[in-house]
């Protein structure tokens, strides 16, 4: 796992990939109708082959990943290594 | 006793004013009192179910929290009774009837001997709330509430009947925060009940009278008229849904307790997904949480069990309004346009997707789903659907059959549609201003809350339906 810094710039660059633009830290994601649930799930899939880890799922709620803060406190909560 | 009767206008004030009084301590008490005595108006009998299902439900969280549990079983033990109750009191009539030939021999009629039990109002409100509760609980996002505090989370009267839909983590907090009274609490929750009661008794009831005598059995309308009845259906059912939210989001706020909101302009929705992100939102959020997302992510979001999931869930949210065919169609119309649109992302370059013709043509793709599919959801039966449906689109048949005054309101209502983003943006803009001190702004938002105010009663009083009720309290 990353240090905090570099996960948080990871995780920014992902949401921009994912979105288009430059979000910032606080801004939210699915409750502005910027990102969709689907897109979580895309959203998943490329944090862990970015991060090189594995975001178990079954404990989750899209609200978690409703911004940068709070997705950088997810996959430090619940990612483990993956291999 | 609606939200838009007189006497119920005249409790609330009454329970707010004595709720205001009361020290923090007894407020929790006092408002489980005011929603079992508003319940028990509707029939007494009924009060024991949302009770004892809030008993169940807590006392099936604590061994969920407790060490050497085994909570995910636990939570589905919750889960299964919380859909049996359900079960039981909203689709044991659509099972007996599928029963009835096989007690026929027995001489037993089932559909007589459950037609004694009664649909208790909001049990498939607080059924979802229940099972929310449970699964947060297992999930260990919510620390397990006094038994007190989840009978107010279910049962707070202002959202019982028909949502909207909240989390235990939304609005438990609220209860538990010791508030003081401000002005500003009755001046939110005024301006909201007022427009619901706009919406339901001066726009909603008068369409709905419209439609109810357009869908007679004994008439066959004209194509127009079979549009103009789908369109006004979807006005109706609009009004009578958002005005129902906003009233109970109003009471909400003169309690000082603030409710998500339940509709955000479903009729500019740019796609089939989006109407979903704008209608019923608190509905569409508990199905996202707790059935599309886990799903999905199980495939990683993989096409086929995406696309099957889409149907499978419309089909339950049309399950979950009635148990009949017609709204279950109306689920699968809703799940099936979601497919197209999934489909049609994967495929189309960024040019296409972002091409005026595309966004457009999906504008007008999602406002047609949304009106035909009302067909079979408000159709007498499958056989007025199917009717209503090909004189839509097969059988010409000339002519308006309907008052003049239908159609001139359901236009009129459409060109209200069309601005009302732009005149709630106006309002959110005047309200801001005020908030920063600019004095311009706080003078014309005065004028214009009493201007409206002045119009809403006006409206309200010329166009006073009170005895209709409201579409989802059938559900």
């Amino acid at each position: 796992m990353p240090e905090d810094a570099k996960l948080q710039d990871a995780v920014a660059e992902v949401v921009a990939a994912l979105t288009g633009r430059t979000v910032s830290e606080r801004e939210t994601l699915i409750s502005s109708g910027m990102i969709d649930s689907l897109s979580i799930l895309r959203l998943i899939a490329m944090l862990e082959k970015k991060l090189g880890v594995i975001i178990p799922t079954e404990s989750l709620q899209p609200d978690d990943f409703d911004s940068i803060a709070l997705i950088v406190e997810t996959v430090q909560r619940v990612s483990r290594p993956a291999g | 006793m609606p939200f838009n009767s007189y006497p119920y206008l005249g409790c609330l004030a009454l329970a707010v004013l004595v709720y205001w009084q009361l020290p923090h301590r007894l407020r929790g008490f006092y408002l489980l009192l005011v929603s079992v005595l508003y319940y028990g108006t509707w029939n007494p009998n009924h009060i024991v179910i949302p009770l004892s299902l809030c008993l169940l439900v807590w006392l099936i969280s604590r061994p969920m929290t407790a060490p050497q549990a085994n909570p995910r079983r636990w939570m589905w033990l919750g889960i299964g009774l919380v859909l049996l109750v359900l079960g039981f009191f909203k689709y044991r009539h659509f099972f007996l009837q599928a029963s009835g030939s096989v007690l026929a021999p027995l001489d037993v009629q089932p559909v007589a001997l459950a037609a004694g039990v009664g649909l208790p109002l909001g049990i498939s409100f607080y059924s979802f709330e229940a099972i929310s509760y449970l699964i947060d609980s297992r999930q260990r996002r919510i620390a397990r509430p006094p038994l007190l505090q989840l009978c107010n989370f279910v049962m707070f009267w202002p959202h019982l009947m028909a949502g909207p839909i909240v989390r235990v983590r939304e609005l438990v907090p609220q209860l538990l925060e010791a508030r003081t009274f401000r002005p500003g609490f009755l001046i939110a929750g005024l301006d909201r009940i007022l427009w619901g009661l706009v919406q339901k008794n001066a726009i909603a009831n008068p369409i709905g009278r419209w439609v109810e005598e357009g869908l007679q059995p004994e008439r066959l309308p004209t194509t127009a008229d079979a549009w103009f009845l789908a369109i006004g259906f979807g006005f109706q059912i609009y009004f009578d849904f958002a005005g129902y939210s906003n009233m109970a989001i109003g009471a909400g706020r003169m309690l000082g307790i603030e409710f998500p909101q339940n509709f955000r302009f479903p009729f500019h929705a740019s796609a089939p997904p989006d109407f979903w992100a704008r209608w019923h939102m608190t509905l569409s959020r508990w199905v996202r949480d707790y059935l599309f997302f886990p799903i999905n992510a199980r495939f990683q979001g993989a096409p086929l069990p995406l696309y099957l999931s889409l149907l499978g869930i419309m089909a339950l949210v049309g399950l979950w309004h009635g148990a009949g065919w017609g709204f279950v169609l109306w689920g699968m119309a809703h799940g099936a346009a979601m497919v197209l649109f999934r489909i049609y992302e994967s495929l189309a370059s960024e040019g296409i997707r972002s091409s005026l013709a595309a966004r457009v043509g999906w504008r007008v793709f999602t406002l047609l789903v949304v009106t035909v599919a009302w067909v079979p959801f408000r159709a007498e039966n499958l056989s007025q659907a199917a009717e209503l449906l090909q004189t839509m689109f097969f059988g010409l048949v000339p002519g308006l059959a309907l008052p003049s005054r239908f159609y001139q309101a359901t236009v009129l209502v459409a060109v209200f549609c069309g601005f009302e983003p732009l005149l709630v943006r106006f309002l959110e803009w005047l309200e801001s201003g005020a908030a920063q001190q600019d004095r311009r702004r706080s003078v014309a938002l005065v004028l214009v809350r009493c201007v409206t105010y002045a119009c809403a009663v006006l409206l309200f009083m010329i166009f006073d339906e009170q005895e209709t009720e409201f579409i989802y309290f059938r559900f």
